[in-house]
């Protein structure tokens, strides 16, 4: 602060009213602090303060705390006097102090909840209950949230009433874009295909071409005019994997006794949808599955509709 | 294929006879035997089926590395098909009267009330 230089002084000028609101506010705080330590320096000495007890780790923070203010005191009143502080062995020791103190302030965390756990088991002076440190739970309940938890409640309650029921979508194919155009010439595609290996075709092929006829085993596998169906097929593969035998089912049975059972009718009155689209004149027809007939003599609504005579 | 697990080969076996009947397990064990030199009795054959029409028959086939593997792994059906397996021959209806009557009965008692009841 105290320079030598002309231009050092104009700086002094203005720091100077600002400095000496600062000299007279440290000269009151040091009387402050002199008349606190005094007296109790004085409990101390009649006994009224024990001090034999006590955190040790505190007594180091105190007592680093101490000589750190000592050793700074050192270094201002040589700054204030003009000396330099240059190769001063109070500088190490100051380094040396303010890394200690910087070790214990994570340690100084961790204790807090202790110490102030004892301060006030001290300032109210209840007895050294074991449970009155045990921890509060209405600490955790957060105080801010209260009207959401309210509502969270009620809605848990009626939610848990009802059972779980999974969304019911199906998956659906997805048709990538295609436009009405190619969509028509794909079913006019298929529906050639299975016109061209439908019976009534196989049968003509068989007359009139000059291809050995071909028989052999069609029932159990190899039953469709494509060789084994889907499920046959599928059938064969797990019963080879697997090494069982699947059992027969019902279905099965019945076709292997009477193997043209419901599907001898149609396949000789299906004209319609077997020759014309192979000549490129009629579009695919939807194909419709046959209606069922009420079973028995009452239909679903119980009663027999009459025919109109 | 071999099971190197199981200690066995496994393979499915397809029969051609036309003209016959379908052929008896222990002929095709005589023939597996033949091919794989293995002896018969480690051969066990099962689930043939006919296929429709005649002529062709399919089915699976297990060759064992030694008897005792074929003991270990088998199940006991087809074990007693060969002979090496003997079910016994107490009924249904008389394990569970002998269980019934061992459940009024507490510690080594139960064996000596199972066998004296059943013998009345």
């Amino acid at each position: 602060m105290v320079q030598a230089g002309e231009d050092a002084e104009a700086v002094c000028q203005q720091d100077l009213p600002q400095a000496l609101k600062l000299l007279f506010e440290m000269n009151e705080s040091a009387d402050k602090v002199s008349s606190l330590v005094d007296s109790m320096l004085s409990q101390v000495k009649r006994g009224e303060l024990a001090t034999e007890e006590g955190l040790s780790f505190l007594e180091v923070k105190y007592h680093t705390l101490l000589s750190y203010l000592i050793n700074l005191s050192h270094v201002v009143l040589r700054k204030v006097s003009g000396a330099s502080i240059y190769n001063e062995p109070c500088i190490d020791r100051l380094v040396e102090l303010r890394t200690v103190l910087e070790r214990l302030r994570p340690i100084d965390k961790r204790l807090k909840y202790q110490i102030d756990k004892l301060v006030k088991t001290a300032v109210t002076g209840e007895s050294s209950d074991a449970s009155s440190f045990r921890a509060n739970p209405d600490n955790m309940v957060s105080k801010l949230d209260e009207d959401a938890d309210v509502n969270e409640d009620e809605d848990a309650a009626t939610e848990k009433k009802s059972v779980y029921v999974p969304p019911k979508l199906a998956p659906v194919r997805y048709d990538w874009d295609e436009s009405a155009a190619s969509r028509q010439e794909k079913l006019l595609e298929r529906a050639k295909r299975r016109a061209l290996s439908s019976a009534m075709v196989r049968e003509l092929r068989e007359e009139f071409l000059d291809a050995p006829t071909e028989l052999g085993s069609r029932v159990d596998s190899g039953a469709g005019p494509s060789g084994p169906s889907k499920e046959d097929r599928e059938r064969q593969e797990y019963e080879e994997t697997y090494f069982t035998r699947l059992p027969e089912t019902k279905d099965k049975r019945k076709k292997r006794k009477l193997p043209t059972i419901g599907s001898l009718a149609n396949e000789l009155t299906n004209f319609e949808s077997d020759f014309r689209v192979l000549e490129g004149e009629v579009m695919p027809t939807k194909k419709r599955k046959s209606s069922k007939k009420p079973t028995g003599k009452k239909g679903k609504k119980g009663f027999k509709k009459r025919k109109s005579r | 294929m071999s099971n190197r697990l199981l200690n066995r080969k496994q393979m499915v076996v397809d029969v051609i006879h036309p003209g016959q009947a379908s052929i008896a397990k222990t002929v095709i064990r005589e023939k597996l035997a033949k091919m794989y030199k293995a002896p018969a009795d480690t051969i066990f054959v099962f689930g043939f089926k006919t296929a429709f029409g005649g002529g062709k028959t399919t089915g699976f086939g297990l060759i064992y590395d030694t008897l005792d593997f074929a003991k270990k792994f088998e199940p006991k059906y087809r074990l007693a098909r060969h002979g090496l397996y003997e079910r016994p021959k107490t009924t249904r209806k008389q394990r569970k009267e002998r269980k019934n009557r061992m459940k009024k009965v507490r510690g080594t008692k139960k064996t000596k009330v199972g066998a004296a009841a059943a013998k009345k």
